[in-house]
């Protein structure tokens, strides 16, 4: 990159400058406040994580260069490289790419503008924990072998983490482009379901083979084990193990391949910054603005039998804004996508495989994990909109439960698509194991809408609904969030470790139900406090939401 | 021109708030006011930037919490009777309230549904109000990607469709084309006719002095002047014959002059700003 002229270091520096001013004006206010400290006990915990992932990765990759296996590095890259690219979109709320959109009215030069996506896009969980990792096998391999090796599994490592961090902005700014319109997102959609089908073929492909014979298993191992080592985790060991062995002019071309791995994601990804810079417009108006024709009035909205009018006009509405936002679909497939990594079975067989009756349950739970991030700022994705909600004469109560009633609906066709999941990945799931599931879900569901209702009064934000990862919720209802969890997880585990000791599996279920009254009895007791803790809140939520 | 300050009159009003306050805080953004609408009024409520009218216009309608004062919506107390209130009233806020992510069509309909409407009274008074505001032509466009003047008419048309009795309007030709403007008015006219009583804010003067038969003038939080546009014009000049000023204009008043008059305008020093060539 050639070098900034002194007005985009000037630009640069008054954005940095701006960012300081937000950060310490918002500690203002006592939300403010608490966001940071949210912000800093997530931090704690993830840089816990990091640490601790460090020291086990770092002794591994000791033992693996003293033991003169140095190729065997790429064990440990591989994971590190697919949770750096996971994580940002299975945690979106913890993801931030910074929103860059408004800074496109300044004369910010295209350089500028690329440091400024890159620099602030790498503020992430992922990165940070991606880094630490790297920094315990650079560590690890130091301890091992000092001196030159140990330096140039610095310089090795400093790329390879330069590509993950460029492929995973890479990764979402192409998402975000193939989800803001209706033709590249059934065409993002068919390609997602073919690699999910294709994925699904391996499991069953090695279970046949593998069985007959080593040899067909040796193919396959002898087609990947090329295939892994072009990809950037098997470079950059193949970096480090050529220069422990001294082949240098290798260990030069490896890392020779990883600069060209970032160069050629930058360029895909300068394809889209560019893009942006030029101010483009992924409307889709107006491409498919659809004139009239025949036009026979407007329909008259949904029915749901048992449901006022308005609790009604709520649910059709949230169910229609969930519909037409493709990050959050996508959200909503990634248990399948978890059940499918999960299915995936070797010759010993997958975790789920020798397990299939946990199928259900953990892909149920992750599913309502996922759906915690509308729950819990349930008014974010209407912005300005919540203006109307307070102004109508509909009860904050019936616009509240409409939401709760789209969100839970959601939850139980996901739940639907998990059972025929499992059903077609392992076995159709036992009665006992549907039970629990749903006396689970019956449980957390609404102690997790009771928790969601509050928090997205008391510390509601802004979302929009049709972009992906450039937005962070607010760390109070993330860690929030985290600690309910925890209890949750606590709860279920000690009811299913009751019924294991008392050798009686349908036990959990009769505990669950029991819990399940107590949190409907919270969720009912929340719901009738709704209106006026709703309007203490009004000011509240039209200045976060109207922003 | 009624003296601001008045306490509401016996006879039900549209609006009446008395001593209505809000603070921010050490900031008193609206203090004591008394304003009174009678029915069927076209009111204008005018103030310069940061005076209060938003504040104001957000109490009258629920979006804000006075922190005294009472309000009364023909003759509902707003605090004891807010369901009652908001069925009778219709609001355009500042932000305009909308929902992106719907098309104007679903979120017409949705309006309806909210105030109590029947399905079918709420489809065909949305396919009536498309057609009025020309907003039927491209029924699956979603609200996100009208234009500004497109997303006015529309939730101006969304704030009617239930037949309120008030409207309340906050700055509702602040970027709108004249075509667009036009058919808001001949909206805001016919529901005059039918009895109706609008309450709106505006910076644009001449468009209140056109379509306004009432103001009033709030300036730093405290109203200043109340009435119909003719006892304005009649106040101020009684104010400048006692006070020997000498006033802009020799003929008619305009509204522009009134308001100048009532808040001191004051204009730039010529030499200021001249790096601006």
């Amino acid at each position: 990159m050639a070098r900034l002229t002194s007005q985009s270091r000037g630009q640069l520096a008054a954005i940095a400058q701006v960012r300081w001013h937000i950060f310490t004006h918002s500690l203002r206010t006592t939300k403010g406040a608490l966001e940071l400290f949210s912000r800093i006990v997530i931090g704690i915990v993830i840089t816990a994580g990091g640490l601790g992932g460090a020291v086990l990765l770092g002794v591994v990759a000791s033992y693996f260069v003293s033991k003169g296996k140095p190729e065997a590095l790429a064990l440990l890259l591989w994971p590190v490289f697919v949770f750096w690219q996971l994580f940002p979109v299975m945690a979106t709320a913890l993801s931030e790419t910074m929103d860059s959109s408004h800074l496109l009215r300044f004369p910010l030069n295209y350089r500028a503008y690329l440091l400024v996506r890159l620099v602030y896009g790498a503020l992430d969980p992922a990165t940070v924990l991606g880094t630490l990792w790297l920094l315990g096998i650079t560590l690890g391999v130091g301890w091992a072998r000092p001196g030159v090796l140990f330096l140039w599994t610095t310089l090795v490592l400093i790329l390879f983490a330069g590509v993950n961090m460029l492929l995973t902005q890479m990764v979402f700014a192409w998402i975000e482009r193939w989800l803001a319109q209706r033709r590249t997102r059934e065409i993002f959609a068919v390609l997602f379901f073919l690699a999910m089908i294709s994925l699904q073929l391996i499991g069953p492909m090695l279970s046949r083979y593998g069985d007959r014979s080593n040899a067909t298993l040796h193919k396959i191992s002898h087609v990947a084990s090329p295939v892994q080592a072009i990809l950037p985790p098997g470079v950059a060991a193949a970096a480090i193990a050529s220069a422990a062995d001294g082949r240098y002019v290798l260990a030069f071309a490896f890392l020779a391949g990883l600069l060209l791995y970032a160069a050629a994601v930058l360029r895909v990804l300068g394809v889209r910054l560019r893009a942006q810079y030029r101010g483009e417009n992924l409307s889709e108006v107006t491409r498919d603005a659809r004139p009239l024709q025949g036009y026979a009035g407007v329909k008259p909205g949904w029915t749901v039998p048992g449901l006022s009018s308005p609790v009604a006009a709520v649910f059709e509405k949230e169910l229609r804004y969930l519909g037409r936002s493709g990050p959050m679909l996508l959200t909503f497939v990634t248990p399948i996508i978890m059940l499918v990594v999960f299915g995936m079975r070797g010759r010993s067989g997958g975790f789920l495989d020798n397990s299939p009756d946990l199928a259900l349950p953990i892909g149920s739970a992750y599913a309502l994990l996922l759906l915690t991030n509308l729950i819990y700022n349930t008014f974010g994705a209407d912005g300005g909109g919540v203006q109307f909600f307070l102004a109508s004469p509909a009860s904050f109560r019936s616009v509240v439960l409409g939401k709760n009633l789209a969100h839970m609906a959601v939850l139980a066709a996901e739940v639907v698509v998990l059972a025929v999941g499992v059903s077609l990945l392992f076995r159709l799931p036992s009665l006992l194991a549907v039970a629990t599931t749903v006396a689970g879900l019956l449980f957390a569901a609404p102690l997790n809408l009771a928790a969601g209702n509050l928090l997205s009064l008391y510390s509601p934000k802004k979302i929009e609904v049709a972009t992906f990862g450039r937005q962070r919720a607010s760390q109070l209802t993330v860690l929030a969030s985290f600690i309910l969890q925890i209890l949750i997880f606590g709860v279920g585990v000690l009811t299913i470790f009751a019924a294991r000791h008392y050798a009686s599996p349908w036990l959990a279920v009769i505990l669950f139900l029991a819990l399940a009254a107590i949190s409907f009895t919270i969720y009912g007791l929340v719901l009738t406090r709704i209106d006026p803790l709703a309007q203490r809140r009004r000011e509240i939520l039209t200045t976060e939401l109207c922003k | 021109m009624q003296e601001a300050g008045n306490a509401p009159h016996n006879s039900t009003a549209a609006i009446a708030t008395e001593n209505l306050t809000r603070r921010f805080g050490d900031l008193v953004a609206v203090q004591d006011v008394n304003l009174r609408v009678s029915p069927g009024q076209f009111f204008g409520f005018l103030g310069p930037n940061g005076a209060g009218k938003s504040t104001t216009i957000k109490m009258l309608t629920g979006l804000l919490a006075p922190t005294s004062g009472r309000i009364e919506i023909l003759g509902l107390d707003f605090e004891r009777q807010v369901v009652d209130v908001k069925r009778q009233i219709g609001v355009v806020p500042e932000g305009l309230a909308l929902f992106g992510r719907l098309t104007g069509a679903e979120y017409l309909t949705f309006v309806g549904r909210m105030y109590g409407l029947d399905r079918d009274t709420c489809a065909r008074r949305a396919t009536e109000l498309l057609e009025f505001m020309q907003l039927a032509d491209q029924p699956h466009k979603l609200v996100t990607d009208y234009s500004h003047g497109m997303q006015k008419k529309l939730a101006l048309a969304a704030a009617v469709i239930h037949g309120p009795k008030i409207l309340f309007l906050d700055e509702p030709f602040e970027g709108v084309d004249a075509i667009a403007a036009g058919t808001l008015k001949s909206m805001l006219q016919r529901m005059i006719a039918r009895g109706a009583t609008i309450f709106l804010t505006s910076h644009v003067l001449e468009i209140v002095e056109r379509l306004c038969s009432h103001v009033a003038i709030i300036h730093r939080g405290q109203l200043v002047a109340q009435g119909s546009l003719e006892e304005l014009r009649a106040g101020v000049e009684a104010q400048s014959a006692a006070q020997a000023e000498a006033l802009p204009s020799t003929g008619k008043l305009t509204l522009e002059e009134i308001f100048l008059h009532t808040v001191g305008g004051t204009r730039s020093a010529e030499q200021e700003l001249s790096w601006l060539g």
